[in-house]
């Protein structure tokens, strides 16, 4: 069981890699931080896609195989979760005040949070890619589904999350760039970019489902 | 207005100028004679402009004013023939699903950064194109891209680019820019729209620049409006060229979408690295009146990289900035060189290849444009 969910993993990771690196990459690039740094945020990031992974688990055990093939309502979720993806996105390649003051504004009060608990953005951003459902996802999700119980769907959803994160350990390496400084502006302008892209997605899918609705 | 002339005489000139003569005459026929004598005028007069083009930066030492004029003309000579080809072999500017389908579209150098990651994952070309098809196929353009690139790095952008005499036609009509205080993190943004056009092309396997973002849309080919998806796409297309092909270049007096926006651009100016011509300058020379600074038009010198002596990354080897230097303290350098020897020799060797693909790709498509004008003025039509 855990073998074949390992395996499903990665068979599927460089296309897993391919979707959240459009997420990762301008992030990882805007942060600026050495390799070690780098590998710190990137685990963050990689508890939040676990945690989406292990919340899916559970909701594909409750709901079978069956939810799979509601193609309207995943789409809608998926637009959701991708307008949640690009706000975050937004926020941090734009609207992000450079030094934030004590102000009272949302901005400040978002930058002051966001400061103080500097685990919470790679965290959410992790989460909300680990809900993303792409096509692998979607096949674990489909063999979850088959069995009943909910500690094979969890040890399923953990074990294909291993297959998929070898993918992943290359990406620390970007932190050798860290003395590129306009590295930094690339990353936090790429991050505003891809913004764009998933707010325009999201909203294709969210008002596609409402209207099939 | 001061140039580095390095004291040629006609003749000397003349003589620099006459293995360009040789291989125009061989690169714009493609070695055989013409066989239609409609098509000897046009030839004709685009083996004059090229060669005379060539002997007046040789002869005056000026390079941007000459090669300015030819790229510009280039551009509107390519949007001529290009809509005039696209109409005599599919009826209509538009691409549809069906041409896609066929791989009927020609490839064009801007999609070549978004193939590399599919490709190598996929073992696909994620473009509606045919492989060696003789027309702007993608095997033939990628070959050339390649030759040019090594050649002379981002220098694509300032001889070859059918695109970019645009962008500078419409900022040469701004004598006194309106906008000069532009926020230097701006000129990062090519580089975030190429991580995102790249990345985002390996997630759909399409190639989103062209489906989403290309300015140059409006002017050449486009997805036919068939949905709101292509109706907003063309909405995109029409806003992106209006605001930075033809309003920011007219405010700013520089080439906006070529420095603020081209992905292309960005992808090209690693190819600055590999180059062995770059554009220095010498700072024992240097006054620090920062004209080349203010007048750069893809913002490729700032303040630190004007102390160092040396040009940014996005050189686009123009060499306005060689022309406008009153103490000609810019020049172009053979990296690895002393700074202020053979100054002249090192113009040469860049010029040769640069005119040389220029004349290739341009002379191409003044020859094309102006073959579809006499047409139009003899039988009425463009199209054959």
């Amino acid at each position: 069981m855990m073998l074949q969910g390992f395996l499903l993993g990665l068979s599927t990771g460089a296309t897993c890699l391919a979707y959240c690196t459009p997420v990762l990459v301008p992030y990882l690039l805007g942060e600026g931080k050495s390799i070690r740094q780098t590998a710190g945020t990137l685990s963050q990031f990689m508890l939040g896609r676990l945690l989406g992974y292990l919340l899916f688990a559970v909701f594909a055990w409750m709901a079978s195989y069956y939810v799979s093939t509601l193609t309207d309502q995943r789409e809608m979720l998926t637009g959701v979760i991708y307008i949640l993806l690009a706000s975050l996105q937004l926020w941090y390649g734009m609207l992000q005040p450079i030094a934030p003051c004590a102000g009272s504004s949302w901005r400040d009060r978002v930058a002051q949070l966001a400061q103080s608990r500097p685990v919470l953005l790679p965290l959410l951003m992790g989460l909300f890619t680990g809900l993303n459902l792409c096509p692998p996802f979607l096949l674990a999700f489909a063999a979850a589904g088959e069995n009943p119980t909910l500690g094979y769907s969890l040890l399923f959803f953990l074990s294909f999350f291993g297959g998929t994160a070898l993918f992943f350990l290359p990406l620390p390496l970007l932190g050798a760039c860290k003395n590129i400084s306009r590295l930094k502006n690339i990353g936090r302008l790429a991050a505003a970019v891809m913004s764009v892209y998933y707010f325009y997605t999201g909203m294709l899918l969210l008002l596609g489902g409402i209207f099939k609705l | 207005m001061t140039a580095f002339t390095g004291n040629l005489g006609w003749r000397k000139a003349g003589l620099l100028c006459l293995p360009m003569l040789i291989i125009t005459a061989v690169l714009l026929l493609y070695g055989k004679p013409l066989a239609d004598p409609g098509k000897l005028l046009p030839a004709a007069i685009t083996y004059l402009f090229v060669n005379a083009t060539f002997f007046c930066m040789i002869y005056t030492g000026q390079t941007n004013k000459y090669r300015s004029r030819f790229f510009i003309l280039v551009s509107l000579l390519f949007v001529v023939s290009f809509i005039a080809n696209l109409i005599e072999v599919r009826g209509t500017m538009e691409l549809s699903t069906a041409n896609m389908l066929d791989g009927e579209t020609p490839l064009c150098p801007l999609v070549i950064p978004m193939l590399i990651i599919p490709a190598a994952l996929t073992n696909t070309i994620i473009f509606p194109g045919s492989f060696f098809a003789a027309h702007a196929g993608i095997a033939p353009m990628i070959v050339l891209w390649l030759g040019f690139s090594v050649a002379v790095g981002r220098g694509w952008c300032s001889w070859i680019c059918f695109f970019g005499g645009m962008d500078e036609g419409f900022s040469r009509l701004c004598r006194k820019p309106k906008i000069t205080d532009i926020d230097k993190k701006w000129t990062a943004l090519p580089w975030a729209v190429l991580l995102g056009i790249v990345l985002t092309s390996a997630v759909t396997l399409s190639p989103t620049y062209c489906a989403w973002l290309c300015p140059f849309k409006t002017v050449t080919e486009f997805p036919a409006i068939e949905s709101v998806k292509t109706a907003l796409q063309a909405v995109i297309f029409t806003s992106l060229f209006i605001g930075l092909v033809v309003v920011l270049p007219i405010l700013t007096g520089r080439r906006t979408q070529c420095g603020l926006f081209c992905p292309f651009g960005a992808f090209q100016s690693i190819f600055n690295k590999i180059n062995i011509f770059a554009v220095r300058i010498d700072r024992a020379a240097c006054v620090d009146c920062k004209l080349c600074l203010k007048q750069c038009p893809t913002f490729s010198i700032d303040e630190q990289s004007l102390q160092a002596g040396k040009t940014l990354l996005s050189c686009g080897k123009c060499g306005k900035c060689i022309d406008r230097c009153p103490r000609q303290a810019i020049s172009f350098h053979i990296k690895g060189t002393p700074l202020h020897v053979n100054r002249l020799t090192a113009r040469i060797l860049f010029l040769y290849p640069a005119f040389t693909f220029a004349a290739v790709i341009g002379g191409g498509c003044i020859y094309g444009g102006l073959e579809r004008i006499f047409r139009l003025l003899l039988t009425g039509s463009m199209i054959h």
